[in-house]
C-alpha cells in the first residue's frame, strides 16, 4: 500500500510542469533502480518525458529507459521517434545520445531502424558519433545476430577512419562480431599502429591484444633459430637501437618491418598510467619479440607492484609465470619481491613463488637468508609456502642442498607444530634424492614421532622409515612397535602408512618383526575405514605366501621395495605460460568462457604485401611528422646518464580529444623559402594544429623541405633567432641530410605570444643561410577548446562591452547553409564548434594558445544571407583581427 | 567487457547495482556477498567464479567494488576500471564512504552510464567526463564539527588533519564550478618507509616510497608552477653542489606536467584539471639521508621464575621540535594479542629527540632456550607529521594567473610506515 501511494507521487511530479519537481522524481526512480528495486510501473509516466528540454531530466529518462524498454517493449516503441529525431540533430552530443540509448533498447522489432541508424551515423561527420556509432555495432548483433553480415560492412568501413576516436571503439566491435575476420586487418594495420600512442587509453589495452592475435597470425616466431633453453638474458636497457638489430641478427631469420613497427609503436606505452595498457604492452613483447627484448618489460612490472593490492596481485601472477621462462628478465630486481610484513598473505605466497624462481647459484645465499626471517612469521599459510620454497630452492639446485637440508633440520625443534609438520614433509622429499648420505637425519626424525602430531608429518616420517629402513636397521622395527601401539588412535593417512612400514619391515628384516605385522594387520583388518581394511587384506596376501596366492607374491619385494624416483618440486605456473598472459584464464589456471587461445606462429609467413596500402604523397609526409615528432619528444626529456628517470610520454589526452572533435579541414600552407632564392633548397610550412607537445603554448609550425637541386643539402637548422620580447622558438631537431630531389619533413614550435608579429630566423645548410620569417595569421593563435553551450553562454555572458565586436554582413552566395559557414570559420581559425540548440546560430570557441583567453565566435543568420558576427574576446587586438579575417572568410 | 557492476556496502548492503548487458540473474548479488564473507583470511582472491560468472573485486572506502564478467576479458582492465571508479567517485562526491554513495546515487549512475557503454568502457578521464556529467553531488553537512575528527590528509588516515582545513579535501569537485566555492588547492608529499633493521643492529634495507599529489579545486587554473629543493636529484650519476643533497632513484610524472623547467630550476608546471591527481612519484633504496627515525635497543632474557623478559629500549631520532615540547611520559598502552602471539605497545605520541622504555614481563610454558630464538621480529607502524624522509620539500607553489578572490594554497608532508622491522 505504502509504495503504491509514494509511486503516486512520483507519477504526479512527473506530470507536472516545472523541471525541477520532475528532476526530483526522477532522480529518487534512479536510486530506486540502482539499489536493485523495481520502478516499472511508473513506465508510462517516465516516458512521456523522454522529450523534455531539461537535459538533465532527458538523462535520468534515457537511464530510466534503457533500464525498462526490455519488459515493456510495446510502451518503448513509443519513445522510438524521438530519437530518431535525436539523429537529426545538428548538434552531435544530442545525435550521439539518441544513438547510443536507440542502441540500448533491447526491442527487436526496432532492428531494422537501428541498423539503418548505425550505418547513417557510421559515415557522420563528427567522429564522436561515429565512435558512438562502433559501440553500437556489439548490441545489436546481440540482439539479434542474423545483421551479422551487414555489420561487418559497417565495420570495415569503420576500421578505415583515421581518428584515434573511433579506432578504440571499433577494434571492440571487430573482436566481438567478427575476431575470425582478420583480413579486414591487414589494410588498417600500419595505421592502427601508428595511431596507437594517440588512442584512448581503454582503447589502446583492446587494439594491443588484437594486434598481438594478428602478430601472430602473419608473422614468423623471431626466437625460431634460437630454439632449448637460451637463458641469454639482456638487461633491459631502454635505449636498444633498432637500427643495430639487423647486424646482430646473423642468423637468416629477418624480422617483418611490420612486426618491428608493431614493437617500436607499443614500447612507448610501458610508462602508460594505467595499468592495463603496461600489461598488455607486456604480455605483446612476451609472446612476439625476440628474446634478447623481452627484458624491457621487467621493468614496468616490477613498477606496477607499487599499485593496489588487487593489481599487484594480478601482477604477481604474470611475473610467477614469465620469471620461469625468462629468469634473467627479473633478475636485477630481485630485491623489488622481498616480503613486507604488511602484505596479505596472497601476495607474499606469489612473491614467495617468485623468490623461487629467480634462485640460482649467485643469488640463493641471500634469498636464503630471507628465507629464515619469514619463518618467523605469524601467518602460517606464509611459514608453509616459505618452507616449501626452501624444499624447491634445494631440488633446483644443488649446491645447497646440504645447508637447506640442516637448516630445516634445525626448524625440526622449532616449537610451532605446523613448522615441524611442514618441514618434515619437505625433508622427506629431499631425502629422497640422496638418502644413503643422511641415515643420521632419518634417524633424528624417527625420534620426532612421539612427539609430532599433525597426521601428514607423521605419514611422512613413518614412509621415510620404511623406505630407508636398511639405513636405520635397529630403530626401524622399534618404530613400528610404537605404531602397532597406537595403531587405533592414528589418523587414516598415517594408519596406511603404518601398515605399509609393516610390510616393508616384514620383507626386509621377518625375524624381528613378524609378530609385529602380523598384529597390525589383524588390527586394520577391523578398521572402520574399507581402504584401510582392503589395504591389509591386498598386503596379507602378497607378502605372507599361502597356498591361494598366485605368483605375485614372489614379485613383493620388487613391488614395495623398488627404487622410486625421487620427487620434482615443480613451480605450480610451471606450464601456466600456455594461457596468453594477462588474460583471465591465465589467472585462474582454466579456461573462461570466451577464452581464444594465442594461434600458433606459421610456418611460412604469409604474404607481407597484403598490408601494403596506397598512400597519397601528402598524407605519406603527415605520417612521417608524427614519427618524427615522437621521436624528438623522447629525446630531448630524457636526462643526461640517468636511465632510471623515466618520463611517460605526454599523451595529452583532452588535446586528442578536442582536436578530433572539431572538424578537420584542410591545412593552408604558405612559402616560407622559394625555390630559385633557396638555390634549390625551398620550404612550405603549414600551421599543423596539432598540439606542440614539448611545449603546449608553443604554436606547432610543420615545414617541408624540397630538395631539387643536383647536391644533396646537409645540416638543415634554424640559426640567429630575432624575436619580440617574450617570443619563444622550440627549433626543429637538425636534419643532417636532405638527399637531391627528395622531401622531409620537421615541426618546429612558435610561441607568438598571442601577437601576430613575425619570427625572423635564419634557416642554415652546410653552405648557406637565408633569412627567413613566419607570420601567423591570426586564427592559428588559438587552439579549440570544448564548452557546452550553457558555459558558451556563462562565459560569454563575461566578456561584454568593450571585449565584444559584432559586424554585419551578408553571406557569400555558397557559403549559406550550416556546414559552409562551419567549413570556413574552422579554415579561418583553430576553433572548434560548440554544440548550439538553434539552427539559426553557430559558435565556436578556442582559448589563445599563449595565455589562453577565450575566443568566442558567434555567426547568427537572418533571411537571404544577412549575418551577424558576433566575436568575444578578453585581448582587443586579437579580437579586431579576428572579425576582419572570418568575415573575409565569410563573404568571398 | 564487464557485464555487470555493483557496489556493496562492508555489510552487504546494495548500494549500486548496473546491469550492462542483461540476463544476470537477480541473486548475483547475493551469490557474491556469500562468497566473499564465506572466505577467511585477510583477502579473499581478487577473482572469484560462480558458474560462468568471474566476480571480480576490490576493496576501497570500506566498500566493495565488483564488476562481472563472463567472456574472457583481462583482469587487469577490469582491476584498473574499478580502481578508476573508484578514484572518479571520490572525486565527484568528495569522499569515499558508504554514506557519500548512497547520497549521490543519480550522479553515480550517470557516471556509470558515460563511463561504461554495453560493457565496454569508453573514457575515465575527468576532464571529457565533465562534459557529460549532469548532476549535481550532495554532500553531507560539510562544516559539522562531528566530522573533524575523522576527517584525513586525503589518501591517507592520519592524525595531521586537525591541521588541515576541516572539509579541506572531501569536498565534490564540481560543485565547487557552480557555487564558486573557496578556491583551495592542496600540494601534499606523501611518503611510506620500508625498513628492515637486522638483529645486530644494522640497517639491512631502507626504501622510501613516495609521492606529490595535488588536490585542485580552482575553477580558473591555467597553470601552477611547484619548486622543489633546488639540490634535488635523480640517479646516483647526477650530483649537485655539495652538502646535502636531496636525492631519489627513480621518478616519473603524470603525463600532464611540463618538465621544461625541470632540468635546470627542479620547478613542475602543469596546468591541474579539477579533482585529484598524482603529479610525481619517486622511490629511494638503501640510501637514506637522515638517520632512521627510529632505532629499537631490544634485549631479551629469561628470569629465575621462568618468565620471558623483553626490555625494549625505543629512540626518536628525528629533530626535537622546541623545548617547550612535553617531555613526560606520552598515553601508553601495552596489550598481549593471545591469537596473533604479539605484544602490542601504543604510543600516543613521541617527541623526536627523546626515548621510551617498556619492559614486558610473559609467562611462557616450557620456555627453553631454543624458543627464546623464535621472539620476534619487532614491526613498527607510525606516521610523522610535517617530515618527509628524503628531505624533499616544496619551496614554492605559484598560481598563474593570480586568482581573483580569497585563494588558499595549503603544502602538507607526512612520512608513513609501510612496514618498518626490526628482526631480533
Amino acid at each position: 500500500m505504502f509504495s503504491s501511494h509514494r509511486h503516486d507521487d512520483l507519477k504526479e511530479m512527473l506530470d507536472s510542469n516545472k523541471d525541477s519537481l520532475k528532476l526530483e522524481a526522477m532522480k529518487r526512480i534512479v536510486a530506486m533502480i540502482a539499489r536493485g528495486k523495481n520502478a516499472s510501473d511508473l513506465f508510462p509516466a517516465v516516458v512521456k518525458n523522454v522529450a523534455c528540454k531539461n537535459i538533465e531530466v532527458k538523462k535520468l529518462v534515457y537511464v530510466y529507459l534503457v533500464r525498462y524498454a526490455e519488459e515493456q517493449q510495446d510502451l518503448a516503441l513509443l519513445s522510438i521517434s524521438t530519437f530518431q529525431r535525436g539523429l537529426k540533430d545538428p548538434n552531435q552530443l544530442i545525435r550521439a545520445s539518441a544513438l547510443r540509448v536507440l542502441s540500448s533498447i533491447r526491442v527487436t522489432i526496432i532492428v531494422p531502424i537501428m541498423m539503418l541508424a548505425i550505418k547513417e551515423a557510421a559515415s557522420d561527420m563528427s567522429p564522436y558519433v561515429r565512435k558512438t556509432a562502433a559501440h553500437a555495432i556489439p548490441k545489436l548483433y546481440s540482439l539479434d545476430p542474423e545483421q551479422k553480415d551487414q555489420l561487418i560492412e559497417v565495420i570495415e568501413k569503420l576500421l578505415a577512419d583515421k581518428t584515434t576516436l573511433v579506432a578504440g571503439s571499433v577494434v571492440m566491435a571487430f573482436e566481438e562480431v567478427c575476431p575470425e575476420r582478420i583480413d579486414l586487418i591487414h589494410k588498417n594495420y600500419r595505421k592502427l599502429c601508428n595511431l596507437l600512442i594517440d588512442v584512448e587509453e581503454w582503447g589502446q589495452v583492446v587494439i594491443i591484444n588484437m594486434l598481438t592475435r594478428y602478430a601472430r597470425t602473419q608473422f614468423l616466431n623471431p626466437n625460431i633459430n634460437e630454439g632449448g633453453s637460451g637463458d641469454k638474458t639482456f638487461y633491459g636497457s631502454d635505449e636498444d637501437e633498432d637500427e643495430d638489430e639487423e647486424e646482430k641478427e646473423k642468423k637468416p631469420y629477418v624480422m617483418d618491418p611490420d612486426h618491428r613497427l608493431l614493437l617500436r609503436n607499443t614500447k612507448p606505452l610501458l610508462q602508460s598510467r594505467n595499468a592495463a595498457v603496461v600489461m598488455a604492452v607486456a604480455q605483446l613483447y612476451f609472446h612476439l619479440a625476440p628474446k634478447a627484448e623481452v627484458g624491457v618489460i621487467a621493468k614496468a612490472l616490477v613498477r606496477l607492484l607499487r599499485s593496489h593490492s588487487e593489481v599487484q596481485y594480478v601482477v604477481l601472477q604474470n611475473v610467477a609465470t614469465m620469471s620461469i621462462k625468462r629468469r634473467g628478465m627479473f633478475e636485477p630486481y630481485l630485491k623489488s619481491f622481498y616480503i613486507r610484513s604488511t602484505d596479505p598473505t596472497q601476495i607474499k605466497v606469489l612473491k614467495l613463488e617468485v623468490l623461487t624462481n629467480l634462485a640460482n647459484e649467485t643469488n640463493i645465499s641471500t634469498i636464503l637468508r630471507e628465507f629464515q626471517t619469514y619463518i618467523k612469521s605469524m601467518d602460517k599459510d606464509f611459514v608453509a609456502a616459505t618452507i616449501q620454497a626452501i624444499g624447491r630452492c634445494a631440488t633446483n639446485i644443488s649446491e645447497v642442498r646440504d645447508t637447506c637440508l640442516n637448516g630445516l633440520v634445525q626448524l625440526l625443534s622449532n616449537r610451532d607444530e605446523l613448522v615441524v609438520a611442514e618441514s618434515v614433509v619437505v625433508i622427506k622429499k629431499l631425502l629422497q634424492m640422496q638418502p644413503e648420505k643422511h641415515s643420521d637425519i632419518i634417524k633424528h626424525m624417527a625420534k620426532l614421532t612421539d612427539n609430532i602430531q599433525v597426521p601428514m608429518a607423521r605419514a611422512s616420517i613413518l614412509w621415510l622409515i620404511g623406505e630407508y629402513c636398511e639405513h636405520v636397521p635397529k630403530i626401524a622395527p622399534d618404530v613400528l612397535r610404537k605404531m602397532a601401539k597406537s595403531f587405533t588412535n592414528e589418523e587414516d593417512i598415517v594408519k596406511l602408512q603404518i601398515i605399509n612400514l609393516a610390510a616393508k619391515l616384514y620383507l626386509t628384516n621377518s625375524k624381528q618383526t613378524k609378530l609385529l605385522t602380523q598384529y597390525v594387520l589383524n588390527l586394520a583388518k577391523y578398521d572402520q575405514n574399507y581402504d584401510i581394511r582392503d589395504r591389509a587384506r591386498f598386503i596379507r596376501q602378497l607378502i605372507v605366501p599361502t597356498e591361494k596366492s598366485g605368483a605375485l607374491s614372489k614379485y613383493a619385494k620388487k613391488l614395495f621395495l623398488a627404487l622410486k624416483p625421487a620427487p620434482v618440486l615443480e613451480s605450480p605456473f610451471k606450464d601456466r605460460d600456455h594461457f596468453q598472459l594477462g588474460s583471465l584464464s591465465h589467472l585462474l589456471n582454466a579456461k573462461a568462457g570466451g577464452y581464444q587461445e594465442l594461434p600458433d606462429w606459421p610456418e611460412a609467413a604469409p604474404d607481407p604485401s597484403v598490408r601494403n596500402v596506397e598512400v597519397k604523397e601528402s598524407v605519406r609526409a603527415v605520417g612521417t611528422v608524427t614519427h618524427r615528432d615522437t621521436g624528438a619528444l623522447w629525446g630531448p626529456q630524457r636526462m643526461e646518464g640517468s636511465e632510471s628517470c623515466s618520463f611517460p610520454r605526454a599523451v595529452p589526452q583532452r588535446g586528442v580529444f578536442l582536436q578530433t572533435i572539431a572538424p578537420s579541414s584542410a591545412l593552408k600552407s604558405y612559402e616560407l623559402l622559394h625555390r630559385i632564392t633557396g638555390e634549390g633548397l625551398s620550404v612550405e610550412y603549414c600551421f599543423s594544429r596539432q598540439p606542440f607537445s614539448p611545449d603546449a603554448n608553443m604554436v606547432a609550425v610543420q615545414m617541408q623541405f624540397t630538395n631539387s637541386a643536383s647536391s644533396d643539402t646537409k645540416n638543415l637548422h634554424i640559426e640567429d633567432v630575432k624575436l619580440q620580447s617574450g617570443m619563444r622558438v622550440k627549433e626543429f631537431p637538425e636534419i643532417e641530410l636532405l638527399p637531391a630531389g627528395e622531401t622531409a619533413t620537421a615541426v618546429m614550435g612558435i610561441d607568438f605570444c598571442d601577437s601576430t608579429q613575425a619570427a625572423n630566423f635564419q634557416l642554415c645548410t652546410h653552405t648557406r643561410k637565408f633569412f627567413v620569417s613566419i607570420q601567423p595569421p591570426v586564427g592559428e593563435l588559438m587552439r579549440p577548446v570544448f564548452l557546452t553551450e550553457n558555459e558558451f553562454k556563462k562565459e560569454q555572458g563575461q566578456l561584454m562591452g568593450m571585449n565584444e565586436i559584432t559586424e554585419k554582413l551578408t553571406l557569400d552566395v555558397k557559403c549559406r547553409n550550416e556546414h559552409a559557414i562551419v567549413q570556413r570559420v574552422t579554415t579561418a581559425a583553430n576553433l572548434s564548434r560548440v554544440p548550439c540548440g538553434s539552427d539559426k546560430e553557430c559558435r565556436f570557441a578556442g582559448r589563445t594558445v599563449t595565455s589562453g583567453s577565450l575566443v568566442l565566435v558567434t555567426v547568427a543568420t537572418k533571411e537571404e544571407g544577412a549575418a551577424q558576427l558576433t566575436v568575444n574576446c578578453e585581448k582587443m587586438v586579437i579580437g579586431t583581427m579576428l572579425v576582419k579575417d572570418i568575415l573575409q572568410a565569410l563573404t568571398q | 567487457m564487464i557485464s555487470q557492476v555493483f557496489i556493496l556496502s562492508s555489510k552487504g548492503d546494495h548500494l549500486i547495482y548496473k546491469d550492462f548487458r542483461g540476463g544476470a540473474g537477480n541473486d548475483i548479488v547475493s551469490i557474491f556477498y556469500e562468497k566473499v564473507t564465506a572466505l577467511t583470511g585477510d583477502q579473499p582472491p581478487v577473482v572469484m567464479n560462480h558458474k560462468d560468472i568471474y566476480f571480480v573485486h576490490i576493496r576501497q572506502g570500506g566498500l566493495y567494488w565488483v564488476a562481472t564478467t563472463t567472456a574472457g576479458s583481462s583482469p587487469f582492465t577490469i582491476t584498473e576500471f574499478l580502481n578508476r571508479l573508484a578514484a572518479l567517485v571520490k572525486d565527484y562526491c568528495g569522499s569515499l564512504s558508504e554514506k557519500s554513495v548512497q547520497m549521490n546515487f543519480a550522479l553515480i549512475y550517470e557516471l556509470l552510464d558515460e563511463i561504461v557503454d554495453y560493457g565496454y568502457i569508453q573514457t575515465t578521464s575527468s576532464d571529457v567526463l565533465k562534459n557529460f556529467i549532469q548532476t549535481e553531488a550532495v554532500t553531507s553537512r560539510p562544516f559539522s564539527l562531528f566530522d573533524l575528527s575523522n576527517v584525513g590528509l586525503f589518501g591517507a588516515e592520519t592524525q595531521q588533519s586537525k591541521v588541515a582545513p576541516s572539509s579541506a579535501a572531501t569536498r565534490p569537485i564540481q560543485s565547487s564550478r557552480e557555487q564558486g566555492g573557496k578556491s583551495e588547492i592542496f600540494v601534499d608529499v606523501i611518503e611510506r618507509m620500508t625498513v628492515v633493521i637486522g638483529s645486530n643492529g644494522l640497517l639491512m634495507k631502507a626504501d622510501v616510497e613516495g609521492e606529490i599529489r595535488v588536490k585542485c579545486y580552482m575553477p580558473s587554473c591555467s597553470e601552477m608552477r611547484i619548486g622543489l629543493n633546488e639540490e634535488f636529484s635523480i640517479g646516483k650519476s647526477q650530483l649537485r653542489g655539495y652538502g646535502a643533497a636531496v636525492r631519489v632513484d627513480e621518478c616519473s610524472f603524470h603525463q600532464a606536467v611540463r618538465l621544461d623547467e625541470f632540468d635546470s630550476h627542479r620547478i613542475l608546471r602543469l596546468c591541474p584539471s579539477q579533482g585529484e591527481q598524482t603529479v610525481m612519484q619517486y622511490q629511494l633504496s638503501d640510501d637514506l639521508p637522515s638517520a632512521l627515525p627510529f632505532r629499537l635497543f631490544p634485549t631479551i632474557e629469561r628470569d629465575n621464575g621462568g618468565r620471558l623478559l623483553m626490555y625494549m629500549k625505543l629512540r626518536c631520532d628525528l629533530p626535537p621540535k622546541s623545548l617547550s615540547q612535553e617531555l613526560s611520559s606520552p598515553d601508553q598502552s601495552a596489550e598481549l594479542k593471545p591469537q596473533s602471539r604479539a605484544v602490542v605497545w601504543k604510543i600516543a605520541r613521541f617527541a623526536g629527540g627523546t626515548q621510551l622504555s617498556a619492559l614486558f614481563k610473559l609467562e611462557v610454558p616450557s620456555l627453553s632456550s631454543a624458543s627464546m630464538l623464535e621472539v620476534g621480529p619487532v614491526g613498527l607502524s607510525f606516521e610523522l607529521p610535517k617530515i618527509t624522509a628524503t628531505g624533499l620539500q616544496i619551496r614554492f607553489l605559484r598560481l598563474s594567473p593570480i586568482q581573483p578572490g580569497p585563494s588558499q594554497r595549503w603544502v602538507r608532508y607526512v612520512t608513513h610506515s609501510d612496514s618498518y622491522t626490526i628482526r631480533i
